[in-house]
């Protein structure tokens, strides 16, 4: 897994490449635990380059989005597509999250 | 038909050599990314079960995965000496919960019978016996 922050206006971008399972999931929360440590952060979480994500990387996104709303955060995902989607859908987590259609549309939810 | 096996101790960060195992097998066979993301996403399921609740005792204990596919069917089969346990009789999660409601415990299995084309269990000599079929796409 590999994880690069990009700067767009107010708005921090994280792009995930490769795997979320239970050997990387670890290092993705604590990740997304500084980004969203903050009050009022706002977050855009890239998928795109995603190739799948396990229980243990919903394990993560569940607790990210729970303290995106204790720091009243916004989290915001996007490029969830093929694989990553079916497993998103499996797990019934496709209305839990906010989820964009694209990085663009993921920056203007978030901001 | 052709095969490989993995040895790893009961510990988490012995998982990454089942990935990387999987990794070589499926570019041996010309595996779809699909179909190769499909049994990674089971076996972690599977292998974070064994390890997290499959002991209490402080021990080294020995998970044995193997690989093969057999015509259009890859197959894992994964034996371990962990408390029995049977993922046919897991209970499915709420997948409809509301976010502050929302528990994962469950989820790994559910994903595993959904990602997985057959799945078979048998508890023998004291181990648990699990094989992983999956009807390849390619």
């Amino acid at each position: 897994m590999e994880l690069n922050e990009q700067q767009a206006g107010g708005v921090t971008v994280l792009q995930v490449k490769g795997r979320i399972d239970s050997t990387t999931a670890p290092m993705l929360g604590e990740r997304l635990t500084a980004m969203l440590g903050a009050a009022k952060a706002r977050v855009v979480v890239d998928f795109s380059q995603l190739d799948y994500i396990s229980s243990a990387g919903f394990r993560i996104l569940l607790l990210a989005a729970k303290r995106a709303d204790q720091t009243t955060s916004k989290l915001v995902l996007c490029g969830v597509s093929g694989k990553v989607r079916q497993l998103f859908d499996l797990g019934g987590f496709l209305d839990l999250f906010t989820i964009a259609p694209t990085r663009e549309e993921g920056i203007a939810a978030a901001g | 038909m052709s095969q490989t096996e993995t040895t790893i101790r009961n510990r988490r960060e012995e998982i990454s050599r089942v990935v990387d195992a999987v990794d070589r097998f499926a570019a041996e066979h010309r595996l779809s990314v699909d179909d190769v993301g499909d049994l990674q996403v089971a076996l972690d399921e599977i292998l974070t079960n064994i390890v997290d609740y499959g002991y209490t005792d402080d021990s080294d204990h020995e998970i044995r995965i193997r690989l093969q596919v057999i015509g259009n069917v890859l197959e894992a089969t994964i034996v371990d000496d962990g408390f029995a346990f049977n993922p046919l009789e897991s209970q499915a999660p709420d997948v409809r919960a509301p976010l502050h409601e929302r528990r994962v415990g469950g989820l790994g299995i559910h994903f595993v019978k959904n990602l997985m084309t057959e799945i078979t269990y048998d508890r023998v000599d004291g181990r648990n016996l699990l094989v992983l079929r999956k009807n390849l796409t390619t």
